[in-house]
């Protein structure tokens, strides 16, 4: 089960912050410092999997990583994940956002926060892709579980 | 009744977006909804961080102000949220606004609404005693004729949803399992998995109807249906062994290419699907030489399949090695998968390379 999705810049702001579980504020601020520190300090040929820090949840959670120009898309897991899989939903998640926004970058996540629905975007991802309609994924995945035949209604849902 | 259906939901966007466009209203409109482009432009100017809590706090005491005035609409409401947002995002505490993304919820047209449920889901948590609140709404909205605020009811759902309150809307959702449109019941199907994992008790009387959904000729019900069988079978197996035929079957028709080109990702069949489904069987088929003899060929054949070298193969090969590890043993198969380990193992992508010496710890003796 995915516990938390962060994305955050090279200087560790967040971006966008969703987490499925429930923890206090200051420990989710902490919780997206911990994360920076940790991923901050890897190199860019080293494996993409990191053990979750303390504050995440212990020994069975994971933290799979991937860094695209300035920004780290952070998905903190359980063992009931493939972490290759992981992987690929990083990956669909942001040629998501590039479909929804024409050449994705970091201010087109800052800016359009609710437009996208970008908050709820990670979820959308998550259970598109868990129940995937892939190559329409450019018209509909910016909701992502619209079916094929609905137009882009990305404000909507 | 569909077409109708899709030539109104094809028209909203134009009607949405000629609102924007009328002189008077848009020029007003235009510097309140750069306000978020306003406030970050001013805090990526500042340098300290004290700066940033000052201007935050400033922001912070303004939303106070217009979101509790009696003048401020609901357009004006959804604006002031996002960057409610915002700010809790960076940190700081705007609890006077969650109040008043109930109520944009509640009252808002589609948009607002929208924004209202996003916030909600964003600020509270499941023993918020807000939430009470939401769940009127939500009764209202899944009742609606509106089939997009039947969704956002459905996900807000299976997001965030107070437990004391699940009886009031269980009849609800178990009656959108069988509505024609296949999104509804999908997302019906991901409200009742979110309901079991937080109340399975409460579920317990309709297993009949996921095993329904399991048999739901849109494969997005089928999919999200595998959800709670995963957790279903985990937690006891042995009442499922039934089962093992129809996911042995699915998997042969994914891996088979029988499933809707949509579901390809790089030329690969549904991969999470696939890697659904082995892992399911691999709970069925531990330590039972009778069901594990059913998954042998379908195992055969996704090692077989998945020869392309891209990275979500090599996720599906990871999963089907495990789970020949994990069930009952067959010779040809376990040297298929240990030369597949290997193979990770002098891979030059270092993930690869982990995950193998990771699972070379995990392989069984040759003892049974």
């Amino acid at each position: 089960m995915i516990q938390a999705i962060l994305v955050f810049n090279n200087h560790g702001k967040p971006r966008l912050v969703r987490f499925y579980q429930r923890f206090p504020e200051e420990i989710q601020q902490q919780i997206v410092r911990e994360t920076f520190h940790l991923v901050l300090k890897r190199d860019d040929n080293i494996c993409n999997f990191l053990e979750g820090g303390s504050l995440i949840g212990g020994s069975d959670y994971k933290l799979i990583y991937r860094h695209y120009a300035t920004l780290y898309f952070v998905f903190c897991v359980d063992s009931s994940e493939s972490e290759l899989g992981i992987l690929d939903l990083i990956q669909v998640f942001v040629e998501t956002l590039d479909k929804c926004f024409e050449n994705v970058c970091e201010l087109d996540l800052i800016f359009h926060m609710d437009k996208g629905g970008l908050s709820a975007a990670p979820a959308r991802a998550v259970s598109a892709v868990k129940n995937i309609n892939l190559p329409e994924m450019p018209r509909n995945i910016n909701i992502g579980d619209l079916s094929i035949k609905v137009p882009n209604l990305s404000q909507f849902v | 009744m569909s077409d109708i259906v899709e030539k109104t939901l094809t028209a909203l966007p134009g009607l949405f977006l000629q609102t924007p466009g009328a002189g008077g209203p848009a020029a007003a409109r235009a510097p309140f909804s750069s306000r978020l482009g306003g406030l970050i432009r001013g805090i990526t100017a500042l340098t300290s961080k004290h700066e940033e809590e000052k201007l935050i706090q400033q922001e912070l005491s303004n939303l106070k102000a217009a979101v509790s005035a009696p003048t401020t609409t609901l357009k004006m409401m959804k604006e002031c949220m996002v960057r409610l947002i915002y700010c809790e995002m960076l940190g700081y505490d705007a609890s006077f606004g969650y109040i008043h993304a109930i109520k944009l919820a509640q009252q808002g047209n589609l948009l607002e609404k929208r924004v209202g449920y996003l916030a909600v889901s964003l600020f509270l948590h499941e023993s918020h005693e807000l939430l009470l609140l939401l769940v009127n709404t939500v009764v209202k909205d899944l009742q609606s004729t509106n089939l997009v605020e039947v969704c956002m009811a459905l996900t807000i759902v299976s997001q965030i949803f107070p437990q004391e309150m699940i009886p009031a809307v269980l009849p609800l959702i178990e009656d959108k399992l069988q509505h024609s449109k296949e999104i509804i019941r999908r997302k019906a199907v991901l409200a009742l998995y979110k309901f079991h994992l937080i109340a399975p008790n409460q579920v317990q009387h309709i297993h009949v109807k996921f095993r329904k959904a399991l048999c739901d000729r849109d494969v997005g019900v089928m999919a999200a249906s595998l959800h709670i069988y995963h957790r279903m079978i985990k937690e006891n197996s042995s009442g499922y062994k039934d089962l093992t035929g129809s996911f042995v079957t699915i998997l042969k028709q994914v891996v088979g290419g029988k499933l809707p080109v949509d579901f390809n990702y790089h030329s690969v069949p549904a991969p999470w699907l696939q890697i659904q489904l082995l892992r399911i069987l691999r709970l069925l088929g531990k330590d039972d030489q009778r069901t594990s003899e059913l998954m042998y060929d379908v195992l055969d054949e996704s090692l077989r399949r998945a020869e392309l070298n891209h990275n979500v193969t090599y996720a599906i090969l990871f999963e089907c090695v495990h789970t020949v590890y994990s069930i009952y043993p067959k010779s040809e198969l376990l040297e298929k998968a240990a030369k597949c380990i290997g193979k990770f193992v002098l891979s030059p992508k270092i993930n690869l390379k982990y995950l193998g010496s990771h699972s070379g710890s995990s392989t069984p003796d040759d003892n049974n």
